[in-house]
């Protein structure tokens, strides 16, 4: 019995040891993948465009991870956060300041305080509530731009932030900008793969596998819960930031819920629960749907069809394929099984 | 008068919101899933009414129609799609029916969703009505009392039919419904295309007053969402009142200080309500 038990925990310890050499290996790939690109394309001042808005979606795409990955809780309406990071920094940049590391770490309050204030009755509730109710705050946030369009520029977008600077020094060479959203990308890596190593991360797991006997072994699971949604929108918020310096400009179509699909999708597609999974295919579905939507606008239905498919067959996603199947249920969040 | 009027208008739109959380409640009831893709059958409702108008069909032949259309491919989805994924986690439920909601959404873009159709009810239900001295478009009477009708033909189905009998023991008791050779999997199948047919119909039946295009179902959605919070996920008796609540609040919210900030007003009273009564109106809502 006793050797039993041992055995199985040696094998699981096996799995896992091999699912995060896996996720080591990936992620180094990445990583120097990412910093081969500029020297590839440098004379392709569009593809370098097109990298740095694949690099901004990798970014949301940990951000969902942290909350979905790490406690499964899945947020329908994370594109929310991501406008909300958006509209606040683009409007503060036009009303207080184009220095970049002021306005993008205030953006990034606003949300976190938006985030606190709605996440503490919201991680109360059970995850398919919770899963509804974020997708509708999301549509509130996308309420609120038309109610006050006189500020946002409403149906038009926010038009004209000014190009930001970085201690005085104006961002204009997309070279520099790639470099830049590089650097926050690697942070939000690293955040990410240290907060799930850390006691904190110990803990969210923990919740993750078993809600109830989390809350039995005396962790705070409803604040446990809130930190993690916090953390997750003050990402998603700082990445929004990037995105509407970077573009100059942002419509209000960036908080609709077929973007907080997207978003999704990029976890879906890279595997929920590995960090670098979601990344790879924010990375992927991005670059992919630049080039396929110049083909057919029936983009909708092949994405709609693929989600579905992924979901059935690869729930492990692009992280699933490189791992045996076995291991690759581990990597899905339970939540409440029912 | 401008309050009668209100009333009498959100009462229209709490009989349509009434088809539409029902069919959610009993999909959730029964197979503990949360159908994103709900929104996208109203639409798909909607839009077979106007392809069925524009084959010539008479108004209540594209309305029936219309509910066939979607409540068949309701059941025909739930037995190739969702039956793969009965036993996985929940994640994996709410990720397949936000991706048929997608596939339904860009299905209905490429065969004529992009552009508003408009959807002509037939002239004996133009004019207008007169209660309490205020006039209403006959139509709108028409589609409450048919979305009332419709909702109470349901829950006496649901209370004297076999197939009722079988549906109230899933949604109380799934386990214990198993035991009693309760078969959950072909009972969801006629549980989805029961609500499809239901969703449909409302789609269709309001089709003139939102009128048709692929993202009209999309609003729906969320109020619907907002009301099967309020009645507490899975209580058909919460539904029921927090659609007329829902509805109620829609149409003052708009009247009074636009359409926009309704939906944040809404969102307010549900984040208040769920504080103090996180189980719903009658605290039968669902913790698992």
């Amino acid at each position: 019995m006793t050797t039993e038990i041992a055995m199985t925990s040696q094998l699981i310890d096996k799995k896992k040891s091999t699912r995060q050499t896996w996720i080591r290996y990936l992620s180094v790939g990445v990583i120097a993948a990412g910093a081969v690109i500029p020297l590839v394309l440098q004379d392709a001042p569009f593809l370098m465009i097109l990298a740095s808005q694949a690099l901004i979606a990798a970014i949301v795409a940990i951000s969902l991870d942290l909350l979905t990955g790490n406690i499964g809780l899945l947020s329908f309406g994370h594109a929310g956060w991501f406008g909300l990071g958006a509209y606040s920094t683009g409007l503060l940049s036009q009303h207080l300041t184009a220095e970049m590391l002021i306005v993008v770490p205030m953006g990034m309050i606003i949300a976190i305080l938006v985030a606190w204030a709605v996440g503490y009755i919201l991680v109360r509730q059970i995850g398919k509530a919770f899963a509804i109710l974020t997708l509708a705050f999301s549509q509130v946030l996308y309420a609120l731009i038309f109610v006050f369009s006189h500020v946002t520029g409403g149906e038009d977008g926010l038009q004209g932030v000014p190009i930001p600077t970085v201690f005085s020094i104006q961002l204009a060479e997309p070279l520099v900008w790639y470099w830049l959203i590089y650097v926050a990308l690697l942070a939000s890596l690293f955040a990410a793969f240290y907060l799930r190593r850390s006691p904190l991360g110990k803990a969210w797991l923990g919740i993750r596998e078993n809600t109830e006997r989390a809350y039995f072994i005396g962790l705070n699971v409803a604040r446990l819960k809130l930190i993690s949604y916090v953390i997750s929108a003050g990402m998603a918020a700082m990445a929004g930031g990037i995105f509407v310096l970077f573009n100059g400009a942002t419509s209000p179509e960036i908080l609709s819920w077929f973007e907080s699909g997207k978003i999704l999708m990029y976890a879906v597609l890279g595997g929920i629960g590995t960090i670098i999974g979601p990344a790879l295919g924010a990375v992927v579905f991005t670059v992919a749907e630049h080039f396929i939507s110049s083909y057919t606008d029936a983009w909708l239905i092949y994405f709609g069809a693929l989600f579905i498919i992924i979901v059935i067959v690869a729930p492990g996603g692009i992280a699933g394929f490189f791992n045996s199947g076995a291991t690759l249920r581990d990597t899905t969040p339970s939540g409440d099984k029912s | 008068m401008l309050i009668i009027s209100l009333l009498l208008n959100g009462l229209v739109l709490g009989s349509i919101l009434l088809l539409s959380s029902l069919g959610l409640t009993l999909i959730y009831g029964v197979g503990r899933i949360v159908n994103f893709a709900h929104g996208a059958f109203f639409s798909l409702g909607a839009m077979s009414a106007v392809w069925m108008m524009s084959f010539g069909l008479p108004f209540w032949a594209a309305l029936i129609s219309s509910m066939l259309i979607v409540g068949i491919f309701g059941a025909l989805l739930d037995w190739g799609i969702l039956a793969r994924i009965r036993n996985r986690p929940m994640v994996d439920s709410l990720l397949l029916t936000f991706g048929v909601a997608l596939f339904i959404t860009g299905v209905l873009y490429e065969s004529g969703g992009r552009h508003v159709q408009i959807l002509t009810p037939p002239t004996w239900l133009n004019g207008t009505v007169h209660i309490l001295g205020v006039a209403l478009p006959t139509y709108r009477i028409f589609v409450s009392a048919l979305a009332i009708v419709l909702a109470i033909a349901l829950l006496l189905f649901l209370k004297i039919s076999k197939w009722g009998l079988r549906v109230r023991a899933a949604n109380d008791d799934g386990e214990m419904a198993a035991c009693l050779a309760i078969n959950r999997n072909t009972l969801m199948h006629s549980v989805v295309g029961v609500s499809g047919a239901l969703v449909a119909i409302s789609g269709a039946a309001a089709a003139p007053i939102f009128n048709a295009y692929a993202t009209v179902g999309d609003k729906i959605l969320i109020l619907a969402f907002m009301t099967v919070i309020l009645g507490g996920l899975g209580s058909l008796r919460g539904a029921i009142v927090a659609a007329y609540v829902v509805g109620m609040i829609m149409v003052f919210g708009e009247a009074y200080s636009g359409g926009q900030v309704a939906l944040l007003v809404l969102f307010l009273l549900v984040m208040a309500m769920l504080i103090q009564w996180p189980r719903g109106f009658f605290g039968e809502g669902r913790t698992e």
